[in-house]
């Protein structure tokens, strides 16, 4: 079992499961955290990553197949995506596979999930084809105020780790998202995504 | 190089000098008087502007003596020119006005929100860290880049500062009421279960503060518990988020929450996860001071001259991540 990635709120091994490669993704217990509260959030997101990963397959976005979860450990084996994830290529590839992860993106809105974590870290690319993983925060809602927020998110993310190509990775993005969910809903959701600016910290001039 | 930086945002007037040597910056003085509202009261931006005018002359002639020098040793002014009370920023403003006209010392408008994380780096000397900024004020996760500081996560509706002074108001107490409920909560350690949001590198913390308020008739102790315990843990779990996307291997807490020893705790139990050192600005530049004004022009002035007279600013929405750092 080797160790690939210490994320935020799991570890992530790669490992042999009945012969092939597979990936481990673990919950730890959080020392710092208040045990009652540390064990539902671990359970709770456990059970809302494996089933979203599978439901969302059901309208075509790519993402590993669930081989076996244990909730007693808080862990998920699933499929290797061996690509790398699109926060490590280079700028202009960034740029381009932006309207792609838009239209990913517009597709599980559309059929009401909210990711709820959309960083590049999360989009990995292989063979061509853009994978969605990381759904330990994803929600079943419908509610555009809840589809804004992910968008703000990756705009955040597009404004701080990649500021030099903020401008047209976001257009590129829009674009693929818009021409999911269609006008009607994308001018909807986008002036709720300046909603949510507004009500951050001294976000307009007074 | 001698500087004289001025603090008026909120509730401090403070006056601090700083002398400057190649990197190397050193305090001389720094004098604060700290406008308290009645218990159970939040600032009231007239009454604390009053406090300011009250006290500028006293704090700023106190600040001279003890450095040791006058106001024509003076190389530079800086000021506080946002974000803030607009009420209290002039005051501020004024007397750097005042000064800068009348002695005719370059004058410099200087973020609040920087000043913190410049003096912070100075005191800790961390070179390179993930920044997260925790007062009254702001609530957010900042790394350098490209000449400018990002925000890679950050409250969406109120700040750490304000979810701890307003549940404190609302059980008695007076802002800034962080030690109070920090003594409160270590009396109990039973823990409620409230709601506990992040998204994604964000968090959103009004919910808590209205359930919070909610379980207050069972018992205050535990309510603060199990408040520091739900939001320090939705910090926790931002930076951790923010440190393995940023990749950074140093984490640096500065503002006026940065003084909470339970969030520190478990914010160094985050690093050690992420093999990423621990810096805390000093408990007492933590909250807002004159050095980190003073600072931050020492460091401008390198780059920049002094701006005219006519375009000494306040504005009360400044956002950090606006300001083009070029030092």
């Amino acid at each position: 079992m080797k160790l690939l990635k210490k994320g935020a709120e799991a570890d992530i091994y790669l490992t042999k499961w009945n012969d092939s490669r597979v990936i481990l993704k673990i919950r730890k217990a959080k020392k710092y955290r208040n045990p009652i509260l540390d064990e539902k959030i671990r359970k709770q997101r456990t059970i809302r990553e494996s089933q979203t990963i599978s439901e969302v397959k059901s309208f075509g976005i790519p993402t590993p197949l669930v081989y076996y979860v244990d909730l007693k450990k808080s862990s998920i084996i699933m499929q290797e995506i061996p690509g790398s994830p699109v926060h490590d290529l280079p700028d202009s590839k960034i740029i381009k596979v932006s309207k792609e992860i838009g239209k990913l993106v517009g597709v599980m809105h559309k059929n009401g999930i909210m990711h709820g974590d959309l960083t590049t870290s999360n989009f990995i690319l292989y063979k061509n084809k853009v994978y969605v993983i990381d759904f330990g925060l994803s929600q079943k809602t419908i509610k555009s105020e809840d589809h804004a927020v992910d968008l703000r998110l990756i705009k955040e993310i597009l404004n701080s780790a990649h500021a030099k190509i903020m401008e047209s990775a976001w257009k590129n993005f829009l674009s693929g998202y818009k021409s999911v969910v269609g006008s009607t809903n994308y001018a909807k959701i986008i002036h709720l995504v300046s909603v949510i600016e507004s009500r951050g910290r001294y976000a307009t001039v007074v | 190089m001698i500087g004289l930086g001025i603090e008026s945002t909120a509730h401090t007037f403070s006056c601090a000098i700083l002398e400057k040597k190649g990197k190397q910056g050193k305090i001389l003085s720094d004098v604060r008087k700290i406008y308290r509202p009645p218990e159970g009261e939040g600032i009231h931006p007239r009454e604390a502007s009053r406090h300011h005018v009250e006290n500028s002359a006293i704090v700023l002639s106190e600040c001279l003596q003890e450095a040791g020098v006058t106001i024509k040793d003076l190389d530079i002014v800086s000021y506080a020119a946002g974000p803030g009370l607009g009420p209290c920023l002039r005051v501020g403003a004024v007397v750097a006005r005042s000064l800068a006209s009348y002695y005719n010392i370059p004058i410099y408008p200087v973020n609040h929100a920087i000043g913190h994380i410049e003096l912070g780096k100075l005191l800790t000397g961390a070179k390179n860290p993930l920044v997260l900024l925790v007062s009254g004020g702001h609530t957010m996760l900042l790394a350098f880049l490209n000449k400018q500081w990002r925000v890679f996560g950050e409250t969406l509706d109120i700040t750490l500062g304000q979810l701890l002074d307003q549940f404190g108001r609302s059980i008695g107490f007076a802002s800034p009421c962080g030690k109070n409920i920090e003594d409160l909560a270590s009396s109990s350690s039973n823990y409620v279960l409230l709601p506990y949001s992040v998204k994604g590198n964000d968090v959103s913390f009004s919910g808590l503060l209205s359930a919070t308020k909610s379980i207050v008739p069972k018992s205050k102790a535990d309510a603060c518990f199990s408040l520091q315990e739900t939001a320090f843990a939705m910090i926790s779990e931002a930076v951790e988020r923010a440190l393995s996307f940023t990749r950074k291997k140093e984490l640096l807490i500065v503002g006026g929450v940065a003084a909470n020893r339970r969030l520190s705790e478990m914010l160094q139990d985050v690093c050690k996860r992420h093999g990423c050192k621990f810096f805390v600005a000093p408990q007492k530049y933590a909250g807002d001071c004159g050095s980190q004004i003073c600072w931050t022009g020492l460091l401008e002035s390198q780059v920049k001259n002094g701006v005219l007279l006519e375009d000494t600013f306040v504005t009360q929405s400044w956002r950090l991540d606006s300001v083009k750092v070029d030092y």
